[in-house]
């Protein structure tokens, strides 16, 4: 009988079975409640205030704020890449991280693990929309800091609208502008722009980005149980709120790039 | 004017007639112009660029200005601190090599490198090339390019005599450089 695969390491159980998902009784409450959002109606979104050229030490930067979700980024480059190996596309190199006064509960700055996963899904927005090969053999540093988060989707979406703004702050070469929207599934509703509280409820949550001037999706993140309906239905509401948000950010680069001059 | 400002990805409006040729900061994506950068655009030339002036990254045919930081039988090891006239900022500097057959036009197999460049010497020259993954390709092989700015022996700033020699105007030794030409002299 073969008792392990390998001798060296802990084994899991031989047999795996897929995750069911069990009616919970908290999903009956939410079908039969219907919630109503406070304060806002469901497709709408937070007021934003982005305001660009924060930072005059970097190259370009961006702070945005809406509500309680507060990010500030800065975007440093392009600068030698560190690295020995040759490359002919430039890199992108996201960091985040979150203030230790950010969440309810302290965060350690250095053992998170949590920043990583927000870093990556910025970058992926971002990256197909600057333009890499105009800087060959060198590296765009983005570095976000999340000063007060409300949500950790909402955090994804408000940071990669930072970001891009930080980049067109900072003259480097883009085919377009991204902006991101966050929308929830609750109960049979679609919440735009949830906070934590109502994703907590919620029963999926959808982020996605886009580049309104050129009809581009760049990045689609989703969580939790939708269905593919609903997924659709959740891309067509955050396309058109992300074209709101890109007039914002437009009116934001454009008043800056004129006080400037 | 204020209201010609373009964002990245907004269409550029063009004027009548012919499609002019695109240059800098502006892409063509289905057979739409776009803008790429955040600015006006303008006519260099025949050309339709948006111009930035932020510091940008060494490009063939660029001319940069860079300090001496190591030196080789072969070739020199150079700190690029201002691009096409824009300082980098500092710590953002990028590294590019003078080999011993760029350093000048004539004689090339007879260079001496500790007779063309010394340590902190600040140089003039044209990339060539992107080079290899750690620095980029300089030349110095023309009479505008080579040491600028050089430090004697004894402190004081050297002041160029010819093409090959530096002068200490304190102690009045001459020192071998391969100097640039000063601007101004035919």
């Amino acid at each position: 009988m073969q008792a392990a695969f390998d001798r060296r390491r802990i084994n899991g159980p031989e047999e795996s079975f897929s995750p069911t998902f069990t009616n919970e009784p908290q999903e009956s409450i939410l079908e039969n409640v219907h919630r109503t959002r406070k304060d806002r109606n469901i497709s709408d979104i937070r007021p934003i205030f982005l305001q660009p050229g924060l930072i005059s030490q970097a190259n370009g930067s961006a702070y945005i704020e809406t509500q309680r979700t507060k990010i500030a980024c800065s975007v440093y480059g392009p600068r030698q890449s560190k690295n020995t190996t040759y490359n002919e596309k430039g890199k992108l190199n996201v960091e985040v991280k979150f203030a230790p006064f950010s969440c309810e509960r302290r965060r350690t700055p250095l053992r998170d693990a949590e920043d990583r996963s927000i870093a990556t899904a910025i970058q992926q927005a971002l990256i197909s929309s600057v333009r890499l090969e105009q800087f060959p053999k060198s590296t765009i540093d983005i570095f976000l800091i999340i000063i007060e988060a409300d949500g950790v989707e909402g955090c994804i979406a408000s940071g990669s609208t930072a970001a891009s703004t930080a980049l067109a702050d900072a003259g480097i070469d883009m085919y377009g502008l991204v902006t991101s929207c966050t929308a929830a599934v609750v109960g049979a509703d679609i919440w735009i722009d949830p906070t934590q509280e109502e994703s907590n409820i919620a029963n999926g949550i959808f982020i996605l980005s886009c580049m309104p001037a050129l009809g581009i999706v760049t990045n689609v993140w989703q969580s939790g149980r939708m269905t593919p309906s609903q997924v659709l239905a959740c891309i067509d509401v955050c396309d058109s709120r992300c074209t709101d948000i890109h007039s914002i950010v437009a009116q934001s680069l454009l008043v800056n790039a004129r006080s400037k001059t | 004017m204020a209201s010609d400002l373009v964002l990245p990805g907004q269409p550029i409006p063009l004027p009548r007639g012919p499609v002019p040729k695109i240059g800098r900061g502006i892409y063509e994506k289905d057979s739409q112009i776009r803008a790429s950068l955040v600015g006006v655009p303008r006519f260099e030339g025949s050309n339709l660029v948006i111009s930035r002036v932020r510091p940008q990254p060494p490009a063939p045919n660029s001319v940069v200005l860079g300090a001496i930081t190591r030196l080789s039988p072969l070739q020199a090891l150079l700190s690029i601190t201002v691009v096409d006239d824009v300082p980098l900022p500092p710590g953002e500097e990028f590294t590019g090599v003078i080999r011993s057959q760029d350093v000048r036009a004539t004689e090339k197999d007879k260079v001496r490198i500790g007779d063309c460049f010394r340590g902190g010497d600040v140089v003039r020259g044209i990339v060539i090339s992107l080079g290899d993954a750690r620095s980029y390709f300089v030349t110095t092989a023309r009479n505008d390019l080579g040491v600028i700015f050089a430090t004697s022996e004894a402190g004081a700033t050297m002041e160029p005599v010819s093409w090959q020699e530096m002068r200490c105007p304190r102690t009045g030794k001459v020192e071998k450089r391969k100097c640039a030409k000063p601007e101004g002299i035919p």
